[in-house]
């Protein structure tokens, strides 16, 4: 997702109200993102100790208000739902904690971490300033192999309850950092950094266009949308891709006849360009 | 005074809301039936606690109640049997009444929400007198609730409900018998805070 | 080095017949490329388009097409040559379309193409027609580091340029936009003068009492389009049988105009938006004959404006396939020392955008 814009949007109403002179008076809602999905605010929940993700989806003014309208709700409800079949499945996603379709607003959970696209990207690059000075030694891929494994078991849990993504990428998935062991506090932080960049439990995020599905071919439209979104955003580790898709196979008992309809939808990928 | 100014995220601060807990509640046959004869004085949510996990749980239904008023969407008489109506997964009115209202003789501990929208004339209120206005409402109600509610006050904290939970209830209102991301945690307080995510959840979908 | 980095001026003559345009263009690239600090500048010399159009209720046929380019081509040729005041010793190299497109016309054209090479004795360069798209777009608009749609009749892709490459973040998962649109016309049947989707924009200014429901088909980046004609073939049959729509009136084949255009162009305007906000870009660039589509041009400035950005948009000259894209991008690949080999001048059908190695961007 892209970083925030610079101009300000107006708030959705629910952001309208604060208490001014409230003693328990907490930062203000702080927008976070503007996806094609909506605006993703960072706030509260009933108190101030409660942090969470507020997702907006404004009207869209190019689209005819009928349309416009039908799709939010839709769209919120649908959402909400998806979310809470995955959420007692025991799969890792946010938890609603609030929902008003009409409006266009939902909250939720707010997730610790980064996206998965930043941390690849953060330890690619690192590799590669490391690359100039050895040449030709072959990097160690463990950390990222092993990242890529925990997003091939992330997608097959998701498949196994009956929900597609929509829209998975890099930047749909969280990396949620393991919570400090107790006890310590900033110890040689520096040095640990480095090593655990890859490290934590991928949690998905923005389900605006999962459904629930069992079929082969939704299944594999699902990963095929992230196999072409991986390419594009990690060229440099495209040849990873399949790692995602061995653990996916391992995480999930039906993987093989998805996998075998995955090459399906791929040849039709290449078949797409028969036209000018 | 156990009557607490609750301050909920995201509600126009021209809203007041309080709220109280009472155990061993002696006389909820009375307090029944003020709500059944709809009587003015006694605008208020009285909620089980045995169906009930925590502050969290209480208060989310509380902010859905106040949210719905604010779309002007209510679906009950008032913002208080909204918010009883609101701690229900599905929309069945009667039956959110039985589980999370009072019921005479059965009921025993008891949660008491009042929620004050703002005046209908706006010029009223003015932010120089609000404060000692609002002490005077609280003292007000507070009053009341202990003139008509024979019981034990309480605070209305996690501890406090946490000892009236029914839990194989709650289990059933929120079906949360046979749920994988709960069987599959070992620890107890993790499970909980689980099952407090999945009734927030099952809550915040009502009617989806 | 070769000598055509020494030039000054360069020219390139392009020929595009992928589909039932056929299209001649002569550009000129003027500027030091021996100099990495100075900037070069393109000028469109001439651009000479027919177009086969098929009567209608009827598509065009690949044998039809191909004859109509053999016809043409050397009218359209010499055309070009005397509106850009050149002559066959200016020209530097021919580029012609390698793909993707339909096989018959592309082969009418390539040979022809082959034949002026051979005739002038100058250097060939095949040409992807999504690159000449893009490339031609870029140089019209000025857009620097735009999100690309291309949307044509055989092509719906939301492009981003990255790595030497321009890699496609979403495509249609079945029919083309254009594709969608043209099949339509033929269900209502509608003129394909001078082309269906020009006819379908002026229907659909007189429609709108009613939105009719028609599927919303998005997946991530991607978009499918044939539940979507399916649905609009039925209702365009409902309609003739006299049918009632959602506020129990009649509807018009203006409103299924309307409606079939507010809900495919909201899928394209959606999924560009996504790609957008996945490369954090704020220019869109749109290309390809649909994008010649005033409604389309407009959701896509509202969209952009909400982000703060703005949209690029051409008209008919270049949007609509042309001779001078397939120049203007065959020419940027030929100053990097990239040659077509006669024995290597074939055309293909299948020819992804992103397989074409974009040497001339950084």
């Amino acid at each position: 997702m892209a970083p925030t814009e610079t101009h300000q949007f107006p708030p959705p109403k629910v952001l309208t109200y604060h208490h001014h002179q409230s003693s328990s008076s907490s930062p203000p809602p702080t927008l976070i993102t503007q996806g094609a999905e909506g605006r993703l605010y960072k706030t509260t929940h009933l108190t101030r100790d409660r942090p969470c993700a507020l997702k907006y989806r404004p009207p869209k003014p190019y689209r005819h208000p009928v349309l416009d309208a039908r799709l939010t709700k839709a769209r919120l409800a649908s959402e909400a739902k998806v979310l809470e079949r995955c959420r007692r499945e025991g799969v890792s996603v946010p938890a609603v904690y609030a929902v008003d379709p009409a409006a266009g607003w939902m909250m939720m959970e707010w997730i610790e971490g980064v996206p998965v696209r930043v941390r690849i990207n953060a330890w690619l690059g690192e590799r590669c300033g490391e690359e100039d000075g050895e040449e030709g030694e072959e990097m160690d891929e463990t950390p990222l192999v092993d990242l890529m494994k925990r997003v091939g078991e992330a997608v097959g849990a998701l498949h196994r309850t009956g929900v597609v993504h929509g829209d998975l990428t890099t930047s749909n998935m969280m990396l949620r950092p393991p919570p400090p062991p107790p006890g310590q506090v900033n110890g040689r932080e520096e040095e640990d950094n480095k090593a655990k960049v890859l490290e934590g439990e991928v949690v998905l995020i923005d389900f605006g266009l999962a459904t629930q599905s069992m079929s082969d071919e939704d299944r594999a439209v699902d990963l095929y949308v992230l196999e072409r979104a991986f390419a594009s955003t990690h060229p440099r580790a495209e040849r990873l891709f399949a790692s995602v898709l061995a653990s996916y196979r391992d995480a999930f008992k039906k993987a093989s006849s998805v996998l075998v309809k995955l090459e399906d939808v791929r040849m039709r990928g290449r078949k797409r360009s028969m036209l000018g | 005074m156990a009557l607490e100014k609750l301050e909920l995220k995201h509600v126009p601060p021209t809203y007041h809301v309080y709220g109280a807990l009472f155990r061993d509640v002696a006389n909820t046959d009375f307090l029944h039936k003020q709500l059944l004869s709809r009587n003015s004085e006694f605008e208020y949510a009285f909620i089980d606690a045995s169906s009930v996990i925590s502050r969290l749980h209480v208060l989310s239904a509380v902010y859905s109640a106040i949210n719905v008023l604010l779309d002007g969407t209510l679906r009950t008489p008032n913002v208080h049997s909204e918010i009883v109506v609101s701690l229900n997964t599905n929309n069945n009115i009667a039956d959110a009444y039985r589980r999370w209202g009072i019921t005479p003789g059965k009921t025993k501990d008891l949660i008491v929400i009042k929620v004050i929208p703002p005046p209908q004339s706006p010029a009223q209120e003015q932010d120089e007198t609000a404060t000692t206005q609002q002490q005077q409402q609280q003292e007000a109600i507070w009053d009341h609730l202990r003139q008509h509610v024979q019981g034990i006050p309480a605070p209305l904290t996690d501890a406090e409900l946490a000892q009236a939970t029914d839990w194989p209830k709650v289990r059933k209102y929120y079906r949360l018998n046979g749920v994988p991301a709960l069987d599959r945690l070992a620890d107890e307080r993790e499970r909980r805070r689980e099952m407090e995510s999945l009734v927030v959840m099952g809550m915040a979908l009502r009617g989806l | 080095m070769n000598a055509i980095t020494k030039k000054k001026r360069r020219i390139a003559l392009g020929c595009e017949g992928s589909a039932n345009k056929l299209g001649i263009g002569v550009i000129l690239h003027e500027g030091d490329l021996s100099s990495p600090s100075s900037t070069c500048t393109s000028r469109v010399l001439s651009n000479v388009r027919h177009t086969f159009v098929s009567p209608p209720g009827t598509g065009f046929l690949p044998k039809d097409t191909a004859r109509h380019h053999r016809a043409f081509f050397v009218r359209v040729a010499k055309q070009a040559l005397a509106d850009a005041g050149v002559s066959a010793a200016d020209i530097d190299c021919v580029c012609y379309t390698r793909g993707p497109g339909m096989g018959a016309p592309l082969t009418s054209v390539a040979v022809a193409a082959r034949t002026l090479a051979l005739l002038w004795g100058r250097d060939l360069v095949g040409v992807n027609h999504c690159v000449g798209h893009i490339e031609m777009g870029r140089a019209i608009t000025g857009a620097e580091h735009p999100v690309v749609l291309y949307v044509s009749g055989g092509n719906t892709q939301v492009i981003a340029y990255a790595e030497q490459r321009y890699r496609i973040f979403g495509e249609t998962l079945d029919i083309a936009v254009g594709n969608c649109l043209d099949r339509f016309a033929r269900a209502l049947a509608i003129s394909n003068d001078p082309a269906p989707g020009y006819n379908i924009e002026q229907l659909a200014k007189q429609g709108g009492r009613v939105l009719l429901d028609l599927p919303y088909a998005v997946k991530g980046m991607d978009c499918s389009f044939s539940g979507i004609l399916t649905r609009a073939e039925e209702l365009a049959a409902q309609m003739k049988a006299g049918g009632k729509g959602p506020d129990g009136e009649p509807f018009t084949g203006a409103d299924l105009c309307f409606s079939l255009q507010e809900t495919v162009f909201a899928m394209l305007v959606e999924i560009t938006e996504r790609a957008m906000a996945h490369v954090g870009s704020s220019q869109v660039l749109i290309v390809g004959g649909v994008g010649c589509n005033e409604r389309l041009q407009d959701m896509m400035g509202a969209m952009a404006a909400d982000r703060g950005g703005s949209v690029y948009a051409t008209d008919e000259r270049f949007c609509i396939d042309n001779g001078i894209m397939i120049a203007h991008a065959g020419l940027l690949a030929y100053e990097t020392g990239f040659r077509t080999l006669m024995e290597e001048s074939t055309c293909t059908q299948r020819f992804r955008t992103d397989e074409v190695f974009v040497k001339w961007r950084r």
